[in-house]
């Protein structure tokens, strides 16, 4: 009775293609396919279209009369001819790569080691582990106000500090000098971003097998050779993926720059996603901000394509 | 009795890295407490002389900060419920099948979230100028915004999805339940912690957000707190009293955020990042 009446609904809906439209979007594979398509296709107006839109522009004239419209004058190569003879723009791409390298050695060195010494037993350890996470949740922008104080020439307490355990003799002026401007914001990303290298090297850790800790110990390896021998080859795809999820995290890095030295003075700390943004809305040169943003944007997603590698038989879980 | 006395000491010396990394957000709230010129004492007093708590009720009427901290919640909200309810469905259809279309998607998903927002606002900033969308700037910022976020809250969430066993969807279809059933009232509510501390991670996130407001919302009155902060902070300001007093007011319904789900944040995001 059951059965028959079934095979007669399933007829039924296949015979009319709403209806049957209507029953896979409850029943079958119809629901699962809205459930991403949505989303995705959200994704692909809202992130995929400014993508290719941009790297439009960068061959376009762009100016405040053209602003309004698709179709723009076709310049070819000239925003990037006009970017690279620019004198200051090869300063700018080397602080980039300074800042960058500086901020994931910084981040790395004191995150790892600050992994490795909660991996050891001690009552309130996770929770303490944990606290260091606030660093990672507060707005950049809050980040970068408190470090502007801190590194203050005249009245800030890093100086002051400085002086008292005899490092520095005179007061350096972290955000007005351009030997220093750079290290300032970095100093800050550095605080940024140790907390997340930490808690990321930290599951790679908890990860590793406790017994060859044990068998070495047994063989007389010491806690260095320990180290050496087993914490940093068992490591090595976690190290993979946090250097590289840094490079990315360092390439997106605005807030600090935006409100520790606005790039100055005089470019001396600034970098090129910082200085994408300016071209376009302080310069309001569209074109060049564009041509910056699809050149960095490359960076990003051979960075990124050499993460999600590295990490392949993770993403599949 | 030497073990405890290791731990012990293992724990002064946890606690002493704390206390020096957590060092800004104390020197934050004690300057903000400090008066006009005893912030600028040498040598610094570490603890305020003579607190000044009248400052944050000054500094928020000052600074109109009711304004900009509702405008933040809204922009904040808006995101986390539109990455919420667009991200969760995506997330569940990418952790339950596996084939080469959702590898293609989980690779694009990945991708996108790697784009640095200073770098895509240019292209979001003329196209929505184009399309009018800058007329409704807080919205512009949501919609944008979510665009940034959502693949974070996809992977995230989808680890939580993989943890919740297909089998408990597939006997609840052989009850009986349709499709959107089992997905409504088995998977769903199975994974409801993973997809609160996820939204939670997106709201804190959206709320403390800066290149997108600044550059889309021109309308003072439509700022949030990021903005608004990045005003008060002139180049040549002294009144770091008020401007740590202004952060402090920002940054503290965050803190206390954290505090109260640290346990559950710290391993939602350690489950979902390295996956």
């Amino acid at each position: 009775m059951d059965i028959s009446q079934t095979a007669i609904a399933d007829r039924r809906r296949e015979a009319n293609p709403i209806s049957r439209f209507l029953a896979s979007m409850r029943d079958g594979r119809g629901f699962d396919i809205l459930l991403v398509a949505v989303p995705l296709a959200f994704l692909i107006a809202l992130s995929g279209l400014p993508l290719v839109y941009n790297v439009v522009m960068s061959f376009q004239q762009v100016d405040m009369f053209s602003l309004g419209t698709f179709w723009r004058p076709w310049v070819g190569f000239d925003n990037y001819v006009a970017v690279f003879s620019q004198p200051e723009t090869w300063p700018i791409l080397r602080n980039t790569v300074v800042f960058v390298v500086a901020s994931i050695a910084g981040q790395f060195l004191i995150g790892f080691a600050l992994a490795l010494f909660f991996t050891m037993d001690f009552p309130g350890a996770g929770y303490i582990r944990g606290l260091f996470l606030v660093s990672w949740v507060m707005p950049g922008l809050v980040v970068g106000a408190i470090f502007n104080w801190i590194l203050a020439g005249d009245f800030g307490v890093l100086n002051y500090v400085l002086k008292s355990i005899g490092l520095i003799s005179e007061n350096i002026f972290w955000r007005s000098d351009i030997a220093f401007s750079l290290w300032a914001v970095i100093i800050a990303n550095v605080w940024l971003g140790t907390a997340f290298n930490m808690i990321l090297l930290a599951v790679g850790l908890a990860s590793i097998p406790k017994d060859l800790y044990e068998a070495a110990a047994l063989d007389g390896a010491n806690a260095w050779q320990r180290f050496w021998t087993i914490t940093l080859p068992m490591m090595r795809a976690t190290i993979g993926a946090v250097v590289s999820l840094g490079l990315i995290f360092t390439l997106q890095q605005f807030d600090l720059f935006a409100s520790i030295t606005s790039g100055g003075p005089n470019n001396s700390s600034n970098v090129a996603q910082y200085w994408a943004w300016e071209l376009s809305f302080r310069q309001y040169d569209f074109a060049r901000g564009a041509t910056i943003s699809t050149v960095m944007i490359l960076v990003v997603m051979i960075a990124a394509t050499i993460y999600v590698r590295s990490t392949r038989h993770e993403v599949r879980g | 009795m030497t073990t405890t006395w290791t731990q012990r000491g293992l724990l002064l010396a946890a606690l002493t890295l704390a206390a020096l990394y957590l060092f800004p957000l104390y020197w934050m709230y004690v300057t903000s407490l400090k008066t006009g010129s005893e912030i600028f004492a040498t040598p610094p007093a570490f603890v305020p002389i003579d607190p000044q708590w009248g400052v944050f009720q000054y500094v928020w009427g000052l600074r109109g900060m009711g304004r900009f901290l509702w405008n933040s919640v809204v922009i904040a909200t808006g995101t986390m419920v539109l990455t919420a309810i667009l991200g969760t469905g995506c997330a569940y259809v990418l952790a339950r099948y596996r084939n080469i279309w959702i590898d293609i998607a989980l690779f694009l998903v990945l991708m996108l979230q790697v784009l640095p927002a200073s770098l895509m606002i240019t292209p979001i900033f003329v196209g929505f100028s184009q399309l009018g969308l800058l007329d409704t700037p807080r919205f512009a910022v949501i919609l944008a915004l979510t665009a940034k976020t959502m693949p974070f809250f996809v992977i995230l969430v989808r680890a939580t999805f993989m943890s919740v066993p297909s089998e408990l969807e597939e006997a609840a279809l052989v009850d009986g339940n349709s499709r959107i059933g089992a997905f409504w009232f088995v998977a769903l509510p199975l994974a409801r912690n993973g997809i609160l501390v996820s939204a939670i991670l997106i709201f804190m996130q959206a709320f403390g957000e800066f290149v997108y407001s600044k550059s889309i919302i021109q309308a003072v009155d439509l700022q949030p707190a990021s903005v608004g902060l990045n005003a008060f902070m002139g180049p040549n300001t002294t009144e770091w009293n008020n401007i740590m007093a202004y952060a402090s007011i920002y940054v503290t319904p965050i803190l206390a955020i954290f505090v109260l789900l640290q346990r559950r944040i710290v391993s939602g995001l350690t489950s979902g990042a390295l996956k």
